[in-house]
């Protein structure tokens, strides 16, 4: 219920600023006399996928001797199957462009599908080892299938664990691996990490320019550049090669920020301005042995960050 | 508030809705310009995200001031410690009306910042004043309590902030656990609350931010008599800590009660659910809703029915039977509307709606839902915080 706009709702329609065939239910609404459950619905649908997955683990944890490995995936196969069978015949038909969702449950059934594929074979490879020492290359196969499945049903809740699942597959491959490779597993990780989110700030790129699948771009991009600064980030705290990484974050951020600016991609820009700020602090409290100043240091800078924010607002006129 | 920060939260009340029903294509660019203009905006705001930057760097920015008038004053003495704490925190209030009131600032971020951490100092100050004064480290825990319900209970009266309403009962609150019968005054405190605030929550009189601070409040309230009246909150003593602060002990009205607190967990969610659909308000539907769950959940904890894995799979087999059977029998009755409940989306929804999406999605570690095909008409794309006289300030 919001009384403001109820008092306003017959004013405007005076003043002849509102229709008067959309004013009375927009009325009923604004008295409270019609209230909408359609999130909460949402909310639900999703808080049964987390309950299933959930209890689909613990059953797998606990009734593994019982059951037996073999009932347990093909059981786990099965509800996968059934599930994803269900949205193969429901989904409409495919297209490049965003395409809205069947029904209102069609996304956390997906969601639910992919959740139990996926878990399906993780149990494969840990209970019958088909992929042996290499088994991180599940983690590959996962991501592969969900990102298909996630461009084919044109779900962006199933593209970000496709990205997510990828990420993994590089972080566990580098941390397992890396010391072969690259001398220092950190090294391996960090790397891995910044070439991640390459890739994946890339592929948002090419989705939006060649206009497939383009309402992917902001997940793929929002969490290639977190994977970026991250991975610069964590260079910072070593002890030999700290002012590099520091550099690196500080370029690399101011880089993001102006083209974050120029492009009006809010979220982005606030991402460059804070890496941009840490590097710049890390930096300047140790590289410049301000550490009796850092209390002035902390003081100082933030009030013009603030003055630079509040300018820069002017320009991207971001709606309040 | 003053006078003219009422109006303009007013304003923005509307705007914000119309905003609102723009995005659900019930008014088109021209009508929303008319209704801006009929409705001005006369305070400097900022967008969420330079909101969120401005208010972490000024909160840096104030801790360095302080940090750096510390180490000026090159002392770790308690007094200058105590004495910075104080000016530091009376003059950020200060400095948060100036902001609120001469400049004219809302949701910009820095005015949010200046009065949480003016508020943080002052609390920080008394309770070490108190520990100094030689109190009992419940009774200085209490006197901190104290000072954070009061402060934010004014800065919410002040400045409109429904968070610190909230925080204010909360404090409040847990005062009552370092007393006896702390959990009597948690039951009652909400009872004789509850009705007043939910009216004060729809009341015209008030601004959309007092009615939110309302609305929080009782949100508060109706958690704390739920929490009070839980069998297990009962049985492990929640309220009633030992002076050893931290120890639980068992409660204290003896046994001859417990039946009663096995009543109320099962009757607290019933009766919430029932306001909720009776009048229609959310935060009613909202909590009984949630407290079913915790109360499913403390019976899954006394009685155990099944393995966990069953009830998970079930429970969540038996949601998603109840929400597409809702759905349908919503749809089902004339403009899909039955006693003023749709399961379509509406106008005002949309704050509401990200804020339940944006939950859901951060738990499950993924991006909302897309629009559903069935509901083109009122498919928004996309919603801000801070319409229906909720402040999107956090």
């Amino acid at each position: 219920m919001n009384p403001d706009v109820a008092n306003a709702i017959p004013k405007l329609v005076e003043a002849g600023a509102l229709p008067p065939e959309g004013a009375p239910r927009l009325l009923r609404v604004a008295r409270g006399e019609l209230v909408s459950v359609h999130g909460e619905l949402r909310a639900l649908l999703y808080l049964r996928v987390l309950l299933v997955t959930g209890g689909v683990g613990l059953l797998v944890k606990e009734n593994l001797d019982r059951i037996g490995p073999l009932a347990i995936a093909v059981a786990l196969g099965l509800a996968a199957a059934a599930a994803l069978v269900w949205v193969a015949r429901t989904a409409p038909a495919f297209s490049w462009r965003e395409v809205p969702s069947p029904n209102l449950g069609f996304d956390y059934i997906l969601l639910l599908g992919v959740l139990l594929a996926a878990a399906d074979l993780a149990y494969v490879e840990v209970k019958f080892t088909p992929l042996g020492e290499s088994w991180t290359w599940h983690l590959l196969i996962v991501a592969a299938f969900t990102a298909l499945a996630a461009f084919r049903f044109d779900s962006r809740i199933v593209f970000s664990l496709a990205l997510s699942t990828f990420a993994a597959w590089r972080g566990v491959s580098a941390a397992r691996f890396g010391t072969d490779l690259w001398l220092r597993t950190e090294d391996a990780v960090r790397w891995n990490a910044i070439g991640c989110g390459a890739l994946f700030v890339v592929l948002g790129f090419l989705l939006k320019r060649a206009d497939r699948k383009a309402h992917f771009e902001p997940l793929a991009v929002t969490l290639g550049w977190l994977l970026i600064l991250g991975g610069l980030g964590s260079g910072m705290w070593e002890s030999a090669s700290w002012a590099g990484w520091a550099i690196a974050l500080l370029l690399v951020s101011a880089g993001l920020a102006a083209g974050a600016y120029r492009a009006r991609r809010f979220p982005l820009f606030a991402f460059g301005v804070v890496a941009g700020y840490v590097a710049l602090s890390r930096l300047a409290l140790e590289g410049l042995r301000l550490e009796t100043l850092g209390c002035f240091w902390f003081f100082l800078t933030p009030l013009l960050v603030i003055a630079g924010l509040i300018l820069a607002q002017r320009r991207m006129k971001e709606p309040a | 508030m003053t006078r003219d920060a009422a109006q303009a939260d007013r304003n923005a009340a509307v705007r914000a809705a119309a905003r609102g029903w723009k995005q659900a294509g019930a008014i088109d660019e021209a009508a929303l310009a008319a209704v801006a203009a009929a409705y001005p905006d006369d305070r400097h705001r900022l967008g969420p995200v330079f909101r969120v930057l401005v208010f972490l760097f000024t909160i840096i920015a104030i801790n360095g001031a302080s940090g750096f008038v510390w180490a000026l004053i090159n002392s770790a003495g308690e007094i200058q410690t105590l004495v910075i704490l104080l000016v530091f925190g009376v003059a950020l209030l200060v400095l948060t009306e100036i902001q609120v009131t001469k400049m004219r600032r809302a949701q910009g971020g820095s005015e949010a910042a200046t009065s949480l951490v003016g508020i943080g100092y002052l609390v920080v100050f008394t309770g070490w004043t108190a520990d100094k004064a030689g109190l009992s480290s419940l009774h200085v825990i209490a006197v901190v309590l104290l000072a954070a319900a009061f402060l934010f209970a004014g800065a919410a009266w002040r400045w409109g902030y429904p968070l610190y309403a909230g925080a204010s009962l909360v404090a409040l609150l847990a005062i009552f656990t370092a007393f006896p019968q702390g959990r009597l005054a948690w039951i009652v405190l909400p009872l004789l609350a509850a009705p007043v605030l939910a009216r004060l929550a729809e009341s015209a009189r008030l601004p959309p931010a007092h009615r939110a601070s309302c609305a929080a409040v009782l949100g508060v309230a109706l958690v704390g008599l739920y929490v009070a009246l839980n069998i297990a909150s009962y049985d492990s003593g929640w309220l009633e800590p030992d002076l050893s602060i931290w120890k639980l002990r068992p409660a204290i009205w003896g046994p001859s009660v417990r039946w009663i607190f096995i009543a109320t967990t099962a009757l607290v969610p019933i009766v919430y659910l029932a306001l909720g659909l009776r009048s229609r308000r959310w935060i009613f539907l909202m909590l009984g809703l949630g407290t079913g769950i915790a109360s499913l959940i403390t019976l899954r904890w006394y009685v155990h029915l099944a393995p966990l894995w069953a009830v998970l799979t079930v429970s969540g087999a038996a949601l998603v039977a109840a929400v597409f059977a809702l759905r349908r029998y919503l749809d089902s009755a004339p403009g899909k509307e039955r006693h003023g409940f749709t399961a379509e989306p509406l106008f005002e929804d949309l704050a509401r709606r990200r804020i339940l999406e944006a939950g859901a999605a951060v738990m499950s570690l993924s991006p909302e839902a897309r629009p559903v095909h069935e509901e083109p008409k009122f498919a928004g794309g996309g919603g801000e915080f801070g319409g229906g006289g909720s402040s999107s300030e956090f």
